[in-house]
């Protein structure tokens, strides 16, 4: 999987979370600027991230809820619940591409144009928000569109996210003059740009008819979103195609053509000074200098035929295709047409001025330094040409360095792009692309130099390019950049980055790689050692699951190998008769049980995961349904640090968000029946986790209706879950506990949020299989609780070692409540069963040989008692009689795997120290 | 079928549905040289636009209505139109 990408869906799911918090919160308190501040960064940070791959549809949602988030930041719009709900979706819709995205095979960004449709609608819904606010707070009402309630008008005109602003240059000169007297004329004109949806045919669609449907425009482009593939591949059916047309139109008559198919075009009205610009040959024109200098005195002059005059005589003297001319033409335009305007006759001088001419640095500076002087008031461009004035054009890369000073900022950059250059060059494969790699590296070095020189040695660059990509070796290039004399400042760098070995193998011109290419990979590694050193070390790790469950597992097994060594030690003074190397090795095994322990529990530390972990996801889940039922809730979270092994808290978030659900549609009132009652509006729902012993304690409550033993059992008959004896039996609480029995609901109707009769029953078997217990107490009108224990953890687990004919069990610790000896004159037989009085209850007895079908009888110790282990099974008691009970110990618990899989009565097996196998019974099974 | 296919030549029909883009590929990738006449046709589905645009046939006669020919004259032959002559953009 790419890394980067992989980062990125981590980084951006933590910026959800963090987004959907810090909302939640403003909700609460919309006057928190700092809050609001966080998350407009969060979500322009996430739209910066997300621009990093194609995701066109997640960028343009995210792009969205930033300007939204900046209006309200700047108070232009005030935070609103329906702003949340909004923004809300919005990340819900980014959520899910993220998850398509995570889903994808072999990790490359899969296609989410699917969505493209939702992303439009959420785009406009967001920015809909904001055109509200736009014509009814502030001045700020968007210029183009007229009609001020056409939302979705706005919206399409200034949807700035598609491809960056448009660019007019494309235009012939013809058409933009054209252009240019329609719209002085006050004819409204618009840019369309259509891009259908690529399935748009499959929804009966025929953008190239919509297109012909309009006047005929003023100009027209076709082009594809992507090059044409080879003929027998091409999908007919995909449709590519990007309209762009300039029509006499408004926008309002453009929106209403295409106002299905809006999500899909751009719709722009086109301004003036985009269409004012100069196109054409660059090159440079003697007179132009003079002329520029002239014609801006006599704009200042308002001598607007003088200057006109001079613009004819120099429009004759160059080529009508040069740029210049395009220039002048234009400037006779504006000059015969708007003779008044003078600052778009100076803003043309100046299009001229920076565009018409060539790299060459005397006119660029020249020019430079004149407009600086004249006008005093606009600043000229600060950079490279002005601090290089003296700098021939002619001059090659001989010229001695010191000519070229240049700031610390520029020479640093430039030295970046020269370093990242070299580390190209050094790279040994060769791709089939890698004549393309070469002019890209010769272009990036050419334009680097240039920026620095003005005129640089391109002649030997070509050379040296044509040499390297003839050879398929980049040596040439590497000589040619070798030999370029770097700016001062580089020079200074205790690492020179010219040496003699580089120079000299220039010289011979020979392409040898052990020569050249030590030294430049050498120059890689200070490059990329200092970058390196300057990111902070990381204090965190992000590890791979499946990792940490190896050593997890590892570490288990050495907890069993340890328990060998009793045995060993009992061998050894049993068999062998060694009582002091009995007791070194017990000595030994303390030393490594201690440290193993140790082990285990630092494993445990690295898997535990705070219960925030599921916590965290409440407050905006009970928000929606609370929202979605009309009812008002106060969620509290305690204990949100409270924490448990990682299985254990992911097993954990389905069954308690179904137990929230429940307490929000059955539980809670709504806030008039809770008035009615005297109770307070909002309702409470408290959701808390704290450490018990070995393990966690969840405890979720409500105020609500609570659960009423009769409705229950009357359900529960209806239902056919009970039949009429246990319906008189059945006391409240074992009424209330019915709610767990499968395909039970209360519910009169099924709504979306529960009432299915799949709820408690689910929740209960998800808790059972990690061995927790769920015990639910309830009191008409006062509200339900829920107590949910869980184990700290799944991967070591306690059990006690039972010995019943001659075989060997354990049973775990949890389901243990005692072992006792009864003496066999105290058991009593009730019905064929036998039962005994224990601690003031009566417990039945059962023998384990029975359950398990062996056909001996247990045997009693020699005062005639019976060993019985009492456990724990659901809500009641048994006692099995067993022959003896033996030490506990640590065991990793295997399930029972292929053929056995399948017989009940276990839990699985353990390997004991001794190399045998142990079986794990599941006393709920047994019976 | 709305079109007359000769021998290296297409004749189309006034209206080029969805469907025949299918039609009109696969004759295309058979005669690669093939000629299209289309002065017939009144409307062409944009598939066929598709298609036409990436193949790059030589159009033996274009429609008579005029502006389907303006269109598909920009779509496919953008040397031989002003209005893309000095079309710097592309």
């Amino acid at each position: 999987m790419n890394p980067l990408l992989d980062q990125f869906l981590s980084e951006a799911r933590e910026f959800l979370e963090s987004i959907s918090a810090k909302l939640l919160e403003l909700e609460r308190n919309p006057d928190q600027t700092g809050v609001m501040d966080e998350l407009f960064r969060f979500v322009h940070t996430l739209k910066g991230n997300s621009g990093l791959f194609d995701l066109p549809e997640m960028t343009r949602v995210l792009h969205a809820g930033e300007d939204l988030l900046d209006a309200v930041r700047d108070h232009r719009l005030a935070f609103s619940r329906a702003l949340a709900d909004q923004l809300l979706e919005a990340m819900d819709f980014v959520g899910l591409l993220l998850d398509e995205i995570g889903a994808a095979p072999d990790g490359k960004v899969p296609d989410t144009s699917a969505h493209a449709a939702d992303a439009a609608r959420i785009g406009e819904a967001l920015r809909a928000l904001m055109a509200t606010a736009d014509t009814a707070g502030t001045t700020d009402t968007a210029t183009a569109a007229t009609a001020g309630g056409q939302a979705a008008a706005e919206a399409a005109v200034a949807a700035p996210t598609d491809p960056p602003a448009w660019d007019a240059s494309a235009l012939p000169e013809a058409v933009r003059m054209t252009l240019y007297r329609a719209l002085l004329d006050g004819t409204a004109h618009s840019l369309l740009i259509y891009e259908p949806d690529h399935d748009c045919f499959f929804s009966g669609e025929d953008p190239f008819f919509q297109v012909t449907q309009l006047p005929p425009p003023l100009w027209r482009r076709l082009s594809t979103a992507e090059p044409w593939p080879n003929l027998a591949e091409l999908d007919a059916y995909h449709c590519v195609l990007r309209f762009e047309l300039i029509l006499a139109l408004s926008a309002e008559e453009l929106t209403e053509h295409f106002r299905y198919v809006l999500d899909q075009v751009q719709i722009e009205p086109l301004s003036i000074e985009a269409l004012l610009q100069p196109s054409g040959r660059v090159q440079d024109q003697p007179l132009a200098t003079d002329f520029i200098r002239t014609a801006l005195s006599q704009i200042n002059a308002h001598d607007s035929e003088a200057l006109a005059q001079a613009a004819r005589t120099l429009l004759e003297l160059s080529a009508a295709d040069l740029c210049i001319a395009s220039g002048l033409r234009w400037l006779l335009l504006v000059l015969e047409l708007e003779p008044d305007h003078q600052d778009r006759q100076r803003a043309l001088l100046n299009a001229i001025e920076q565009q018409c001419f060539g790299a060459d640095g005397a006119l660029m500076t020249a020019s430079a330094t004149e407009r600086a002087t004249e006008r005093t008031t606009e600043r000229g461009p600060d950079g490279i040409a002005e601090s290089s004035p003296d700098r021939p054009g002619s001059e090659t890369s001989t010229a001695s360095p010191s000519a070229t000073a240049i700031s610390p900022e520029v020479s640093q950059s430039f030295r970046q792009v020269i370093e990242a250059q070299r580390a190209i060059l050094t790279l040994r494969d060769a791709p089939e692309w890698l004549s393309g790699r070469l002019r890209s590296v010769a272009t990036s070095l050419s334009n680097a130099f240039a920026s620095l020189y003005a005129a640089s040695d391109s002649d030997a660059l070509e050379q040296a390019l044509a040499m390297a990509v003839e050879a398929k070796d980049p040596t040439p290039l590497q000589d040619w950049l070798a030999a370029q004399p770097l700016p001062i400042d580089a020079q200074e760098e205790p690492h020179p980055l010219t040496t003699p070995a580089t120079a000299s193998a220039a010289a011979n011109a020979t392409p040898d790689p052990t020569n050249t290419a030590p030294k430049p990979s050498a120059e890689d590694q200070v490059h990329f050692g200092r970058r390196a050193e300057d990111q902070p070390s990381a204090r965190t790790l992000k590890v791979d699951q499946v990792k940490i469950d190896r050593l997890m597992n590892l570490v288990g097994e050495m907890v069993v190998a340890k328990n060998a060594l009793p045995y060993l030690a009992g061998r050894a003074e049993s068999v062998h008769g060694v009582r002091e190397l009995a007791r070194e090795i017990k000595g030994q095994y303390s030393v490594i049980n201690r440290i193993a322990e140790e082990m285990q529990d630092a494993m445990m530390q690295v898997r535990l995961l705070p219960v925030s972990f599921v916590f965290q996801r409440f407050p905006r889940l009970v928000r929606d349904i609370a929202r979605k039922l009309g009812k008002e809730v106060d969620l509290v979270l305690e204990g949100e640090s409270t924490e448990a092994d990682k299985n254990i808290i992911e097993a954990l978030a389905d069954p308690l968000i179904h137990i929230l659900r429940n307490s929000l549609d059955h539980g809670l009132e709504g806030p008039e029946e809770r008035e009615r009652l005297g109770k307070p509006r909002v309702g409470r729902l408290r959701v808390s986790a704290h450490p018990l012993a070995d393990r966690v304690l969840i405890e979720i409550s409500d105020d609500g209706r609570g659960i009423d033993p009769d409705v229950i059992r009357r359900k529960a008959y209806e239902k056919g879950v009970i039949d009429e004896i246990a319906l008189e039996r059945l006391n409240d609480q074992e009424a209330v506990n019915l709610v767990f029995a499968a395909g039970f609901s209360t519910a009169a109707e099924v709504t979306n949020l529960s009432g299915r009769g799949v709820g408690m029953d689910v929740v209960r078997n998800a808790i059972a299989r990690v061995n927790g217990t769920i015990d639910l107490r309830s009191r008409v009108g006062q509200g339900t609780e829920l107590r949910l224990t869980l184990p700290l953890s799944m991967a070591v687990t306690n059990v006690m070692i039972i010995e019943s004919a001659d075989q060997r069990f354990g049973i775990p610790m949890d389901a243990v409540v005692e072992t006792l000896r009864v003496p066999r004159s105290r058991i009593q037989t009730i019905k064929h069963h036998q039962a005994a009085v224990l601690r003031g209850r009566l417990v039945p007895l059962m023998a384990l040989n029975e359950l398990l079908a062996l056909n001996v009888e247990p045997i009693a110790n020699a005062d005639d008692e019976l060993a019985v282990v009492v456990a724990r099974m659901e809500q009641e008691e048994l006692g099995i009689i067993v022959d003896d009970c033996r030490e506990t110990v640590d065991i990793i618990l295997k399930p029972m795997v292929g053929v056995v899989a399948s017989i009940p009565g276990y839990a699985g097996s353990a390997l004991l120290g001794d190399g045998s196998v142990l079986l794990v019974l599941n006393p709920m099974e047994l019976l | 079928m709305p079109f007359d296919a000769r021998k290296n030549l297409l004749v189309a029909d006034t209206l080029l549905s969805v469907e025949d883009a299918e039609v009109l590929l696969e004759w295309l990738l058979k005669n690669p040289r093939g000629r299209i006449n289309l002065s017939a046709c009144t409307h062409l589905h944009t598939a066929n636009l598709q298609v036409l645009m990436a193949a790059r046939p030589k159009i033996s006669v274009w429609p008579t209505l005029e502006p389907l020919a303006e269109w598909l004259k920009t779509a496919l032959d953008k040397e031989n139109k002003d209005h893309a002559k000095n079309d710097t953009g592309r």
